[in-house]
């Protein structure tokens, strides 16, 4: 098909003409119109586009929120579009690790237990020490005891990204995560991202800020439901664009 | 393969062991979720408190009494009857007959019926007039008996003595008081010895009855005790039908005591098959029959004034439950979108229905407590007290209304789609 990147790592993502069409009453949005794409292990990833562009269509459907008009989605070899609600929540609690831009943090509970709730509906073992891991690797173990109230906007985001790492995702999936802090408390949350890249992790970040983009390794920008550009920046070199990809 | 086949053996232990723990924490939501709404939780759960708390007042009022009348049912013996002149209705329309029952009759049971241990002509008059001195006490009920009749009803006298069989064979004017008799005649004990009035008649007092107290809301010592033929020399009009108790052998020999008596009464009084008696048999076996039949009546409808009660608290809880899953329609977005499942979401809104609906159940329970506690400060209350499997029932089915009417909000949480719902506002 398209991307000719060099092999950093095996296919994690593959989207296939994807399509997603809204009905609002008789009126018709498409949200995506024909969206191909492959994601590979440890890339990191930022999705830019204007508002309204699909952005956070496509992020839903790669997080297993929202499914598909048409089209496939590929994930670690398993086609997603198929799958049962039960098999889809079971992706979303092992596979994917959500960070929304409003935290969505369970009010009158603990950092911990809302970073243990995850490890709760997959049934695994050592549920605390796992969470309390978790909050270690974004640098709160010390607030652990603390509700969301409790806790500034920035320290409630870390919270929100040690909850999609506690199950140790596939992929890290954030849209517009730095969209309600300011510009310095958002620098503080993409060093963490930047720093869990390093570690291997994969991450695709939505975000409307170059600066932000610019951490990233692969930019790719959405218009009107297609890609309209996708660039694989070198780490060490400028950021000129290796390659563009315009679908059909 | 072989780590697959691991997997799948202890895949039961690891979903147990998940499903306890999610229980658990479902329930500690629950806690937190009602606490953060403390008064509206109250309130929902009203309909719920009415129904247990009324449920379990009633039922040990209902078993209290039931006690009391077992009690005195034992009291008196099971093998206890009472036989008494009675006329079919029809036979007292057509006026044929006179109803009789005499003296020969009860000689006549005693001679012949092998299964009756002892037995008294019993005269009854609710209200006769006692005159001591200036002192006047009225509507005494007086009862016309032979000395059996202490040991029948273990009524004895413990001042002065009983009249014996010579007294009953003489006709003798001599009286037996109870307590509270003594007392309306504003005397004490001293006045065994001395001469009473019963209408006209002079009787000498020669004992006092032991106190026994109220009973099913009787004063028992309200009550004197003359022999029978004395009774029938002072109400003439009593001799044409005398009652009888009589006591068989055993309790297990009572319905062949009953039938001992329908079959003298029957040749005595030249009865033919298909006649009807002319008496009737009250037997103290049956009245507890009878007072189980009521009392079953009364627990049938209680229980469907409980379930109204508990339908229209259901649906209460059932109006909370949907607003609830209203507000927390974006944790119910983050929750599915880490992973949980329509199950998990079920299982969780049903759990906080159940927890609402048991501490309902519970503050019930505790009013019901309450209620029958100060219903017993009552000095002539009888003893009440809150049966344990009632306290079990209520809680069950205050958990029963939980799940019943948690399932239409739960499912409604369930199915929500998991964008939608984190969008909710
Ligand atoms: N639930 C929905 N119902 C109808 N239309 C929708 C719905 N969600 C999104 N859309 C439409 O789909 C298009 C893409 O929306 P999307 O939220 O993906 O944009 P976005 O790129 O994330 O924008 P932003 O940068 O403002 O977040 C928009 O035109 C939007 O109006
Ligand atoms: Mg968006």
């Amino acid at each position: 098909m398209i991307a000719s990147n060099e092999s950093k790592g095996s296919s994690l993502i593959e989207l296939v003409d994807l399509t997603k069409i809204y009905r609002v009453g008789t009126e018709i949005v498409n949200a995506l119109r024909g969206v191909s794409l492959t994601i590979r292990e440890n890339e990191y990833v930022a999705i830019m586009g204007p508002s309204g562009s699909g952005k956070s269509t496509m992020m839903n459907i790669l997080g297993c929120l929202d499914v598909p008009t048409s089209g496939k989605y590929v994930l670690r070899g398993q086609d997603v579009s198929t799958l049962s609600q039960s098999r889809l929540a079971r992706i979303r609690g092992r596979q994917i690790g959500f960070v929304f831009q409003t935290f969505e943090l369970l009010p009158r509970t603990t950092a911990l237990k809302n970073v243990e709730l995850p490890l709760m509906y997959a049934q695994v073992s050592r549920k605390k020490q796992r969470a309390m891991a978790a909050l270690k690797r974004v640098g709160l173990e010390d607030r652990a005891t603390h509700r969301p109230n409790q806790l500034s906007g920035g320290q409630k985001q870390r919270v929100a990204i040690a909850r999609a790492l506690a199950q140790t995702p596939d992929i890290i999936l954030a849209d517009e995560p730095t969209g309600n802090l300011d510009s310095k408390t958002g620098e503080e949350i993409m060093a963490i991202f930047d720093s869990l890249h390093a570690e291997g992790q994969t991450i695709i970040v939505v975000t409307h800020e170059e600066e932000i983009a610019a951490r990233c390794r692969r930019v790719i920008r959405l218009h009107d439901g297609m890609i309209a550009s996708d660039e694989t920046i070198s780490p060490v070199s400028a950021p000129a664009p290796r390659e563009r990809v315009t679908t059909p | 393969m072989i780590r697959r086949f691991g997997n799948i053996l202890t895949a039961p232990f690891r979903f147990a062991s998940g499903m306890v723990s999610q229980t658990f924490r479902n329930v500690a939501t629950a806690f937190v979720q009602l606490w953060a709404n403390k008064g509206r939780a109250i309130l929902t759960t009203v309909g719920i408190i009415i129904a247990v708390s009324s449920t379990i007042t009633v039922v040990a009022f209902v078993g209290g009494f039931g006690k009391q009348m077992t009690e005195m049912v034992q009291g008196y013996g099971t093998q206890f009857m009472m036989v008494q002149a009675y006329a079919p209705s029809s036979d007292k329309r057509r006026g044929t007959r006179r109803v009789r029952l005499d003296i020969a009759d009860i000689e006549a049971v005693r001679i012949d019926c092998p299964s009756i241990r002892r037995i008294t002509p019993f005269v009854y008059t609710p209200n006769g007039e006692i005159t001591f001195g200036n002192e006047k006490a009225d509507e005494i009920p007086v009862r016309g008996v032979t000395e059996d009749y202490q040991t029948i009803r273990n009524f004895h006298a413990d001042v002065g003595r009983f009249f014996g069989p010579v007294d009953v064979e003489a006709a003798a004017p001599v009286m037996v008081l109870g307590r509270t008799v003594m007392k309306r005649l504003g005397a004490d004990e001293t006045i065994v010895g001395e001469q009473v009035y019963l209408d006209d008649n002079r009787f000498l007092v020669i004992g006092l009855l032991e106190e026994k107290g109220g009973n099913m809301g009787e004063d028992q010592d309200l009550t004197v005790m003359i022999p029978y033929t004395a009774a029938i020399k002072a109400y003439p009009n009593l001799r044409d039908s005398i009652p009888f108790l009589a006591e068989a052998t055993t309790p297990e020999a009572t319905h062949q005591a009953a039938a001992e008596i329908t079959h003298v009464l029957r040749t005595r009084h030249g009865l033919k098959p298909g006649q009807r008696d002319d008496f009737r048999i009250s037997r103290q076996d049956q009245m507890v029959k009878e007072f189980e039949n009521i009392r079953n009546i009364a627990s049938g409808m209680l229980a469907g004034i409980v379930s109204i009660s508990l339908i229209v608290g259901g649906i209460g809880i059932m109006n909370v439950m949907l607003v609830s899953v209203t507000e927390r329609t974006r944790e119910i977005g983050l929750r599915k979108s880490i992973g949980g499942r329509r199950r998990d979401i079920m299982l969780q809104f049903l759990t906080e229905a159940v927890v609402l609906c048991v501490i309902g159940g519970s503050i019930g329970v505790a009013l019901g407590y309450f209620a029958t506690y100060i219903a017993s400060l009552h000095p002539q209350m009888i003893e009440i007290e809150v049966p344990l499997w009632a306290v079990a029932m209520a809680l069950v089915s205050s958990a029963g209304a939980g799940v019943v009417f948690g399932i239409i909000p739960a499912f409604k949480a369930a199915i929500l789609h998991p964008i939608e719902a984190l969008r909710h506002e």
